[in-house]
Formats: C-alpha cells, sequence, structure tokens
C-alpha cells in the first residue's frame, strides 16, 4: 500500500518537474485558433465555392481537355499519344527540360558560394574577437565592430531567404530583361543562399570547440582556421545541406519560366494562354520526371556522403 | 610513383571531393549551356534606372498612396494589413489542410507503422507476407511523389482551370504539396524515432497499436509539430506568390505596384511580408531548439 504510495509520488514529481516550454502552448493555440478563424472568414468563401456550375467546370476539364486532342475524337490508339507526345518533347520539351536542370544547377551552385562567407560570419563562435574562445569578452572596439558584421551578415540572410524566389524572379526581371537567364539564376541563388547561409551558420556553432581551440592556442590565425579547419569540419553536412536544397531549387526552376524566362514554366505558360490543357498537362510531367531524378540524384549523392 | 588521379581522389573524404568536382563542372557546363555571362548581370537602359529608383526606395516605404487615389479608398497601411491577413489565412487554411493530408498518408508510409519492430529490417517483406501489399504501399509512396514533385504554383495553374478563381483553390494548390511533404518527413521522422520505448511496450504485453500509439507517437510528434510549423512559414510565402495569380494576397498588390513603377508601395508589401517570414523563424526556430531534444 504505502510502496503504491510512494510510486504515486514519484510518478507526481515526475509530472511536475517534466520539461516545459511556454512558446509550444502558445503557439499552439495561437495557430489553432488562426487557423479556425481562416476556415471561418469570409475570404475563403466556403459556400460559393460548392456552385453547380464548378463541378461542371471540373467534369469538362477531366473529361474533355486533359485528353490529348489527337484522342478527343477518335478511339484511344497507343500509337497516336505516342507520337503525339514525342512531337512535344521534341519540339519544345527536351530543349526546356534541359534548360530547367542547367539553370537549378548554376543557381544551387552560386547559392553555395554565397552562403559559405555568410555562415561563418552569421555564427555566433566565429564572428567574435577572439574565435572559439569560452568567454567572449565584451566590449573593446573589435567586439562591437565583430558584432555589427555578425547582425549585419544574419539580417542580409534574412533579406535574402524571406523573399519568396518568384518575387525576386519578377523584380530581377525588370531590372535585366528577359534577355537571359540570369533572373530566374540570381533569384534562386540569393534565396537559397540565404537558406543555406543559416542552416551553415548553424552547423559552424555546433563544432566541438575544443579542438578548434587548441588550434588557436597553439597560434593559428583566422584565416588558417578558416581554411584548415572549419572548411573540412563543416564540409559534410554543409553538402547534405546543399543537395537537400537541390531538389527543391530544381522544382522551383519550373515555374520561374511563368514569369518568361526560357524554363519548362515558360512553355507551361504558353500552353495556358491558349487553353491547350492537355499539351500543359504534358509539359508539367516532363518537370516531375526531371524533378524525381534530382530526388534521386540528390538521395545518391548525400549516402555518399554520409558515408565519407 | 605517382598515384593515378582516382586513387588520390579515394583517399579520406574522397568522396565528398568527388561530388565538389562534380557540381563545379556541372555549373561550368550549365552556364555555357544557358549562354549566360557575366556582362549580362549588368543593367542596361530601363533597367539601370529600375534599380536605382527601387533600391532608392527600400528603406523609405510609402505610408500613403504615392499618386492620388479615388476619394473613398481604404489609406495604404489598412490595405497592406488586409493583404497581409489574407496571406496568412490562405496559408493558414492550405496548412491545416495539409496536415489533414499529410499526417495519415505519413503515418501509412512509414515502415514504424506496419510492425512495432524498428524499421528498416525485413518491413517489405512482413507487408507482403501479412497484407500482400507491397503494391498498395509502392502506390502510397508514388503518390506522395507526385503530389510533392508539382510545385504549388502548377497546381494552382492546375486548379484555377479545373475550378475557375476562388480562394478555395488557392488553398487546394497549397495543400496539395505540402500534403505530400509533411507525408514524406513525417514518415521519416517516425523510421527515425528511438524505438526504446516502443520495445518495452510490446515486451510488457502491449498490442501494436498501443506500443504505436503510446511509445514512438509521442516520440515523434514534438518533431512533427516543430516541422510543420516550419512548413507554415514556407505556406506563408508561398500564399503570397499566389497573388500573382489572380488571388487577392500581398503578390497580387505588389505586381500592381511594382508595374505602375511605385516602388514605394512595393517595398511596403515587401517589408510586410519579410517581417512576417522573420518573426515566423525566430518563432519557429525557437520551437524546434526547445522541443526537439535529441
Amino acid at each position: 500500500m504505502s510502496i503504491q504510495r510512494d510510486r504515486r509520488a514519484e510518478v507526481r514529481a515526475l509530472w511536475r518537474d517534466r520539461p516545459r516550454s511556454r512558446l509550444l502552448p502558445w503557439t499552439l493555440g495561437l495557430s489553432a485558433a488562426w487557423t479556425l478563424y481562416a476556415w471561418l472568414s469570409p475570404d475563403l468563401d466556403l459556400g460559393g465555392f460548392l456552385a453547380r456550375r464548378r463541378l461542371d467546370n471540373l467534369l469538362a476539364f477531366l473529361d474533355e481537355e486533359l485528353v490529348p486532342y489527337p484522342l478527343r475524337e477518335a478511339p484511344f490508339d497507343l500509337g497516336v499519344l505516342w507520337s503525339w507526345l514525342t512531337g512535344i518533347w521534341n519540339e519544345v520539351g527536351a530543349e526546356s527540360t534541359l534548360a530547367t536542370l542547367q539553370i537549378s544547377i548554376l543557381a544551387i551552385a552560386l547559392a553555395g558560394v554565397l552562403a559559405w562567407p555568410l555562415s561563418l560570419l552569421t555564427a555566433r563562435n566565429f564572428a567574435r574577437p577572439a574565435p572559439f574562445e569560452a568567454l567572449e569578452h565584451s566590449g573593446g572596439p573589435g567586439a562591437r565592430a565583430w558584432r555589427w558584421t555578425r547582425r549585419g551578415a544574419s539580417f542580409l540572410a534574412i533579406l535574402m531567404r524571406a523573399v519568396p524566389e518568384y518575387i525576386l524572379a519578377f523584380l530581377l526581371l525588370a531590372v535585366l530583361g528577359p534577355r537571359s537567364a540570369w533572373p530566374a539564376v540570381l533569384a534562386l541563388a540569393i534565396h537559397n543562399g540565404g537558406i543555406l547561409g543559416r542552416l551553415g551558420g548553424e552547423v559552424t556553432e555546433n563544432l566541438e570547440p575544443a579542438p578548434l581551440r587548441a588550434l588557436v592556442a597553439a597560434g593559428a590565425r583566422r584565416g588558417g582556421l578558416v581554411a584548415f579547419a572549419l572548411f573540412p569540419l563543416t564540409l559534410g553536412r554543409n553538402l547534405l545541406y546543399f543537395f537537400y536544397r537541390f531538389e527543391t531549387c530544381v522544382r522551383e526552376a519550373t515555374v520561374l519560366g511563368m514569369l518568361g524566362i526560357v524554363s519548362l514554366g515558360y512553355w507551361i505558360q504558353g500552353a495556358r494562354a491558349k487553353q491547350y490543357y492537355d499539351e500543359m498537362l504534358l509539359l508539367m510531367l516532363f518537370g516531375v520526371g526531371l524533378v524525381l531524378a534530382a530526388d534521386l540524384t540528390s538521395a545518391l549523392a548525400r549516402r555518399s556522403i554520409r558515408r565519407g | 610513383m605517382a598515384e593515378p588521379l582516382w586513387g588520390q581522389l579515394r583517399v579520406q573524404g574522397g568522396r565528398r571531393r568527388l561530388w565538389i568536382l562534380a557540381v563545379a563542372a556541372a555549373a561550368v557546363l550549365s552556364a555555357l549551356g544557358l549562354g549566360v555571362r557575366p556582362e549580362g548581370l549588368v543593367p542596361t537602359g530601363g533597367g539601370s534606372s529600375i534599380l536605382a529608383s527601387f533600391l532608392g526606395a527600400a528603406f523609405t516605404p510609402a505610408l500613403t498612396y504615392e499618386v492620388a487615389v479615388p476619394a473613398g479608398t481604404s489609406p495604404l497601411v489598412l490595405k497592406v494589413l488586409d493583404a497581409l491577413r489574407r496571406t496568412l489565412v490562405f496559408a493558414a487554411a492550405g496548412m491545416s489542410l495539409a496536415i489533414l493530408i499529410g499526417f495519415p498518408l505519413g503515418l501509412l508510409a512509414s515502415g514504424a507503422v506496419w510492425d512495432g519492430r524498428p524499421p528498416g529490417r525485413s518491413w517489405v517483406l512482413r507487408l507482403t507476407r501479412r497484407f500482400g501489399g507491397t503494391a498498395v504501399f509502392v502506390a502510397l509512396r508514388a503518390l506522395i511523389a507526385l503530389m510533392r514533385s508539382v510545385h504549388e504554383l502548377l497546381w494552382a495553374v492546375l486548379l484555377l482551370a479545373a475550378l475557375g478563381l476562388h480562394p478555395f483553390s488557392a488553398v487546394c494548390a497549397i495543400a496539395i504539396p505540402y500534403g505530400g511533404t509533411l507525408a514524406k518527413v513525417f514518415s521519416e521522422i517516425l523510421d527515425e524515432a528511438p524505438t526504446d520505448s516502443v520495445e518495452v511496450l510490446r515486451a510488457s504485453g502491449a498490442g501494436r497499436w498501443q506500443a504505436f500509439c503510446l511509445g514512438l507517437l509521442p516520440r515523434a510528434l514534438p518533431d512533427m509539430a516543430a516541422y510543420a510549423f516550419y512548413r507554415f512559414e514556407c505556406a506563408v510565402r508561398s500564399s503570397a506568390v499566389l497573388g500573382f495569380f489572380g488571388f487577392p494576397t500581398l503578390g497580387y498588390f505588389l505586381k500592381i505596384a511594382f508595374d505602375n513603377h511605385r516602388f514605394h508601395e512595393v517595398w511596403t508589401y515587401l517589408w510586410a511580408l519579410i517581417l512576417t517570414v522573420a518573426l515566423l523563424e525566430v518563432v519557429s526556430s525557437a520551437l524546434r531548439r526547445r522541443v526537439v531534444v535529441r
């Protein structure tokens, strides 16, 4: 009997001392309240959605407009379907799928180049007068300069990643003109550079400090630390993030074409404007194929890098 | 004797070096293939004046309209806040629907659900034996991949053509690809969650579902919640961009202001978006730090 009571007291004590965070219930509560508000708000107009003509429109779309046009009047024939498919692939598909891939590869490579200095300058353990020292000396002009450098770099990284790629590309298109693929490449590079910079900063901050302190004590200076300790130590993790972002980059490069840059999206937008929805769907499926191939490559790369 | 190049590359860390070289070579080839040159980065003609006046407006966002507007138009600040509110409404509705889709799909697609044992051992075999349902499993994975690999803006284009311009099209355009992503990540989180408590529960006689619901799910839920909140931040960005396709979110008004060269107003919309996303990011990273204990 008394053993049982002890147990209960123990459980109660454990429950009382459980790790608690006020942030979690607040975020959950606010999220739930806002979601409820969103579904009830007149902006969603759920009642108006279930109109009869919308259903007719959907059925016509599925039944009629998505069917490849050579098959609409004729009976199903695999040969006809195949020649329609290869026709579009040869005409625009192959070239724009390749361009989509090229845009995303160049963009992610540039993003990596942009992110590398950010990953050092935003890291609290590196961006200070004495890197990796256990105690931070407050005060002094050096400390202030480093603090502002770090804040500036963090702010820059936030700006880079807070603006969506599509809006960045839209703005860059007005500045650079639609002559080249630069607006799409730069937009992807800037956004992903901001994301990789932050992830890389976390990698640098999570480094084991003892060996680095030993290097500093042995007289290593900042340049040497960066080149011979930080780069190789963070490389593995950073590469994992790099390939993970590459997947998203490919997906995104497809749609940036809709602004008028020669990726798959350009032709998707063209087919959409002409209301050739069968062709539009096929071009999207080319994009799906590309994304799946990129996913596979990225998964292979990450597995091979994890194995060292 | 000098080692062959391949041998040198295969010393420790060689794989990483190989991947870096491959990426660099692919990037150079891509640049050549696209025909992009460094001089293309310099704006010419009208572009440079747009750039100058656009960047000049960055730290002076408009608080009132830059040009005369008809009497009775609501003040700019209210208009921006209303666009922001609608952006958040679409994002929250899309995200909650995505969780409704992604959670069950993620459970079904994870090896951990099909039996209470550590995943990855031989779940394929066991699945085939028990349900003869490898086909179902593969179909599920394919469905998730298909949902994910079509970008939300392409879903929006499809749904616009199928259903017309209605807010619910935007909500679905967010919910479908995000649901797929959540399903994938949720299943990975479940597969990687520590299984010690499941084993203890199973050993003391709990059923498979009891062990799963009481042993595994509580270990994985904080991780899942933190990830879902991070995706909400992405959904806000997507929702803003959906404005470019005619939905009344931030992107819609931003595009109109930019097309009319009202750059100070553009920055008002941009700062509204940037500050919101930055705030959500602070909360989401604090959540991850506090909730995800490893």
